[in-house]
């Protein structure tokens, strides 16, 4: 067995490893952005109140299904 | 640093340069993410809690400050796990 082809093999997946994690770390950044925006409306106190928290939540599933129905009519647009 | 510079010469063989090369990347990535964490931190609390600068800051400019950063980083924690439920495994 060529003992550079494995290295390669390692190397690629490493880095396809880093790249999905880079998406999902900006993915999480932008919507932490703009949920809190959205639901942070106060000078922020020493406690999340409990609407704060499923504000939070809900709005970062509800901006993915956003995305999901943006992307779909797209698609839909360009049969 | 260059992540793709030349491993030290005590370390030969691909092996040894390909763990250099990946733990130096992890580390100089870390240190983006911390950097661009801090400067949207840094944003976010700054129009948060000074809205009108004077010479200094106050005593509740600067405690306003202290909760702004733990509640941004647990804001990060309740989106993070919001996305982690959604996403489909």
């Amino acid at each position: 067995m060529d003992p550079s082809s494995g290295s390669t093999a390692e190397l690629q997946s490493f880095l396809e490893q880093e790249k999905q994690k880079a998406v999902l770390n900006e993915l999480v950044g932008k919507l932490t952005d703009v949920c809190w925006e959205k639901c942070i409306t106060y000078a922020p106190g020493s406690k999340f109140s409990s609407g704060e928290v499923s504000c939070l939540s809900n709005c970062a599933q509800r901006y993915l299904d956003t995305s999901t129905l943006i992307l779909r009519r797209f698609q839909n647009m360009q049969r | 640093m260059d992540p793709f510079g030349a491993p030290p010469s005590s370390l030969s063989g691909t092996q040894a340069s390909n763990e250099h090369m990946m733990g130096q990347l992890k580390q100089q990535l870390a240190q983006a993410y911390a950097e661009e964490f801090f400067s949207t931190v840094r944003d976010k609390c700054f129009t948060k809690c000074v809205p009108k600068p004077s010479t200094s800051l106050s005593g509740s400019e600067s405690s306003c400050i202290t909760k702004c950063v733990e509640r941004y980083i647990e804001a990060t924690g309740i989106v993070s796990r919001a996305v982690f439920t959604a996403l489909p495994r």
